[in-house]
């Protein structure tokens, strides 16, 4: 019995320690929620997320990213994180070039939700964004930190913010 | 050994070993995989553990045993070698030329021990000043040699060691932590070996050599 029972524990424990050095938690928060949702537990706050979403709207980032935290500390909730990528991405936006750091961990954020998304596919239905699907956003915030003769293109600061 | 003890308490506390061997912590907390190195050293290690019966195979794996007794003594071998191969991941520094000097170093030092080292009482000596001095030369000499923030003459020897090398040694140096949680790491470890294999009472012993002077008779005979 002890050994079935140390046989459990260390199969559990080594797995365990595996996936730590796989995916390299940063937080207590996303150590605890990776483990859930491998139990398939994890669930946002969803009042954390609404605070997000109403600051996003509000073009307050930081504010929304702070909230957005908050609901998802794991990092495991694709739509939480595109709406990550997203505020990096309207932070950054700038009619005559992109902020390419607030780009970078938008683009960041985005590959996490891709990652997450079933099939990483991911299409968020909300009117109020200009591009709904992550492949969309995640062209548009590499386009941004990319270097090409179109950059000094004058008629570039009438293009819209998406 | 108790079943207890090896089924449960070794492979728990070789694991936390394994676990805690690879924490670096800075800005930012960093989970080190063992390198290659790490892990042809960890064999070595357990090689001459064997031969200094500080881990006696027939103890945990032997065809007397039932294929439960003998999976559970395959984990402590297995969880022994990780926590080992961890362990010079720990105490060796991560890149540039000192990570090689320490790697040869082991090397040779294990080497040597394995040659001129049987017993188990001079082989956990052996691997205690081993790991004990390597550990003080890597989390107090150079990581307060390279610490930000460090003295003139810290700096001064710093940046003649790194000219003289060309720039090769190439030391990166980690938070306070990351020392109190190898000290720790070290001190699971050896505790962990001195648990592994306690040599058998005296007794015992005299059981074990009579009847196996009893099943070597017959056959002397013929």
């Amino acid at each position: 019995m002890v050994r079935v029972a140390g046989l459990i524990l260390t199969a559990a424990y080594s797995s365990l320690i595996v996936w730590l050095y796989a995916t390299q938690p940063q937080t207590v928060g996303e150590v605890t929620g990776g483990i859930a949702s491998s139990f398939g537990a994890y669930g946002i706050d969803a009042r954390a997320f609404d605070e997000g979403l109403a600051f996003f709207k509000h073009d307050q980032f930081v504010e929304a990213r702070a909230a957005l935290t908050r609901a998802d500390p794991a990092l495991r909730d694709a739509r939480t994180q595109f709406y990550m990528a997203y505020s990096y991405y309207r932070e950054g936006w700038g009619r005559v070039y992109s902020d390419d750091a607030l780009f970078a961990k938008g683009l960041e954020a985005v590959d996490r939700a891709i990652a997450l998304a079933p099939a990483h596919r991911l299409v968020v239905d909300d009117a109020d964004l200009g591009m709904r699907s992550a492949d969309e956003l995640r062209a548009e915030l590499v386009r941004g930190q990319t270097r090409e003769l179109s950059d000094l293109n004058p008629l570039k600061v009438f293009r819209r913010r998406k | 050994m108790t079943a207890l003890r090896e089924a449960i308490v070794l492979p728990v506390l070789f694991l936390t070993v394994a676990l805690l061997g690879g924490v670096r912590l800075a800005a930012d907390a960093r989970l080190v995989p063992p390198t290659l190195a790490a892990l042809l050293l960890g064999t070595l290690l357990v090689g001459a553990f064997l031969r200094a019966r500080v881990l006696a195979p027939e103890a945990l794996m032997h065809v007397r045993r039932t294929w439960l007794e003998n999976t559970s003594g395959a984990v402590v071998i297995l969880t022994l070698f990780a926590a080992s191969a961890q362990m010079f991941n720990l105490l060796t520094p991560e890149q540039g030329l000192l990570h090689v000097i320490f790697i040869v170093f082991f090397g040779v030092q294990l080497l040597t021990t394995i040659a001129a080292i049987g017993e188990r009482a001079a082989m956990l000596r052996s691997v205690a000043v081993l790991f004990g001095a390597m550990f003080a030369l890597r989390f107090v000499f150079l990581e307060n040699l390279y610490a930000p923030g460090g003295g003139l003459v810290a700096r001064l020897v710093t940046a003649a060691a790194e000219g003289v090398t060309l720039g090769a040694l190439g030391y990166t140096s980690h938070a306070p932590a990351t020392g109190y949680v190898g000290f720790a790491t070290l001190t699971l470890y050896l505790i962990g070996l001195v648990l592994v294999g306690q040599p058998q009472p005296v007794a015992a012993q005299h059981a074990t050599a009579i009847s196996t002077r009893g099943e070597d008779a017959p056959r002397a005979r013929q």
